[in-house]
């Protein structure tokens, strides 16, 4: 009875959920060090090969040792400091305007059948463009670098937002609406007491996509104009040859984009309503 | 037909829903008295939801009139409530969250946080106020929205089968609550049922409705004192009477539906 009153994990949840079923406590730390340990033997074992072979041997900066070295320079120096700051700074300002433009359109989306029939095609269609595709035009309209990083970064995280947002509310049970307006609730009660934290739950797998999509896009975007940021270290290091340096902000990145998606996954659990 | 001794007047409402041509429900005139239960039955599909749905505001008839204590519902209210089949609780809510909704609603609950707590005490959930609605049982469910339905002290209560998603030991024991909440507490309650059992433990009158149009076709007073037995000889005798007068007006109608064709 309560199974067939309540609806069940939805698919997306389940999607987005199924890599965080990790056991928990001594043994989920085991072998996650033990999954970490494979990756830099693998690491360590690629710059070997690279550093034996003469073709590549000046690419021996790669390998793990030169990288954690200059990886413990660039935290002492301080530079890592603002490299970090001004990517989480961009990306936090893209997932922002995600949000603010994404959740409300989204929303519309989903209750309005009028909407979507309306909005479908040309939002499939603008979803299917590459964010970094705009970045001629994103730079011909925004005045700052920093803008237009930023406008290409909305580009990535509009998409998994508004559409998890209009998923989640077309998802909403029909009779949750009538119940809601049989105890007297006025739209802007429906919104707040009903569809928001029926949807919370989409909302944040929404933002959690956008988040790794984001962090994808980051990179080369900051390959553009500007003189700060992990895409911008990436690409002088490599211009300077400071392969050891290269690597090390490879290791940031994964390490940065792993701890987001860590607090997306905190902010899903922490506003999803289902059991279990 | 007085309407002033009535709570729910209903006056020559018909119904055809858009895209048909035959009509669902076809004038209705009903006077529904005060502080008693009225009991609806009706063969499956003959338009018992619709109308009762017409009658909490959350649809309007294509024609006729409703008035609930002197006021023409053309919307919902907190007033005339509606209590459904499913109970249809939020699950991000607790027990107390899902009684006091309502009140939320009229931002009246900080005022009136004791008559949520007495509600669920009343019908058995104190233990589990702070509980996730999730983690109740489908009876526990429907006390709860039982408990949400009353908690905006309703002039109306509209039931459309509640209990038939339950339990027969579950089904019984809410059968005689509710009944004694009606009576206690002074609430015009109308109730669509499949059951001539539920009908007879509960109601005060019953309506019967047939289909095609759905329409009022008999109705019998249940003079009978609370608590009912079901197992005494009255109560027996009640609900043969009712069987024969439902299979009665079903007859006549079928046959009339024959003729016609
Ligand atoms: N929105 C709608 N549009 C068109 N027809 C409808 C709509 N809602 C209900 N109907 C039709 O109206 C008739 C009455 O439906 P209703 O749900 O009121 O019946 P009911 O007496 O409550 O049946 P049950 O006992 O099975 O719950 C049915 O034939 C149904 O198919
Ligand atoms: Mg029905």
């Amino acid at each position: 009875m309560s199974q067939s009153t309540l609806p069940s994990k939805s698919s997306l949840s389940r999607i987005t959920n199924g890599f965080n079923s990790l056991p928990t406590g001594v043994q989920g730390f085991v072998n996650a060090t033990i999954g970490m340990g494979i990756l830099l033997f693998f690491w360590w074992v690629g710059g070997l090969l690279i550093a034996n072979n003469p073709d590549t041997e000046a690419f021996a900066g790669f390998a793990p040792g030169s990288a954690f070295v200059a990886l413990w320079a660039l935290i002492t120096n301080g530079e890592l400091w603002g490299t970090i700051y001004s990517s989480l700074y961009r990306i936090l300002n893209g997932l922002f305007w995600g949000i603010v433009i994404g959740v409300p359109v989204g929303i519309l989306v989903g209750y309005f059948i009028r909407v979507r029939q309306i909005a479908n095609m040309p939002l499939q269609f603008l979803r299917m463009i590459s964010p970094l595709a705009w970045m001629p035009i994103s730079v011909l309209a925004f005045e700052s670098w920093d803008n237009a990083i930023i406008f290409l970064l909305v580009m990535a995280t509009l998409w998994p937002i508004l559409f998890g947002t209009a998923h989640g509310v077309q998802r909403i049970d029909p009779n949750w609406f009538k119940v809601a307006r049989n105890l007297g609730a006025d739209g802007y009660q429906m919104l707040r007491r009903i569809i928001l934290p029926a949807i919370g739950q989409d909302v944040f797998a929404g933002i959690r996509l956008a988040i790794g999509v984001a962090w994808v896009v980051l990179v080369p975007a900051e390959y553009l104009g500007v003189t700060s940021g992990l895409g911008y270290a990436i690409n002088d290091a490599r211009d300077t040859l400071d392969y050891g340096k290269l690597a090390a902000v490879v290791v940031v990145i994964g390490a940065i984009g792993y701890m987001l998606d860590f607090i997306a996954v905190k902010l899903l659990k922490r506003y999803s309503w289902h059991a279990g | 037909m007085s309407y002033k001794a009535s709570n729910v007047w209903i006056a020559n409402l018909s119904h055809t829903f858009k895209k048909q041509v035959k009509p669902t429900l076809s004038d209705i005139n009903l006077s529904i008295p005060k502080g008693q239960l009225t009991a609806l039955i009706g063969r499956s599909g003959c338009g018992k939801s619709t109308l009762l749905q017409m009658i909490a505001g959350l649809m309007i008839p294509s024609d006729g009139a409703i008035r609930i204590g002197g006021h023409t519902v053309t919307k919902p209210s907190a007033k005339w409530n509606m209590m459904f089949q499913n109970p249809s609780l939020y699950p991000w809510m607790t027990v107390r969250e899902s009684a006091a909704l309502g009140l939320v609603f009229a931002g009246t609950y900080k005022d009136k946080k004791d008559k949520v707590e007495d509600l669920l005490d009343m019908v058995g959930l104190s233990e589990l106020k702070d509980e996730n609605v999730q983690k109740l049982s489908g009876g526990q469910q429907q006390r709860v929205a039982l408990a949400r339905s009353l908690a905006t002290e309703p002039e109306v209560l509209l039931l459309d089968e509640p209990f038939s998603a339950l339990d027969a030991f579950t089904r019984t024991t809410l059968q005689n609550e509710v009944a004694q909440i009606c009576h206690d507490q002074g609430i015009t309650m109308v109730m669509v049922t499949h059951d001539i059992d539920e009908a007879v433990a509960m109601a005060d009158n019953v309506i019967i409705m047939s289909q095609n149009p759905g329409e009022i076709v008999g109705d019998l007073k249940v003079n009978f004192s609370y608590p009912r037995d079901r197992n005494s000889e009255e109560f027996i005798i009640l609900k043969e009477k009712l069987f024969g007068e439902f299979e009665k007006i079903d007859q006549a109608k079928q046959k009339e539906l024959l003729e016609m064709a």
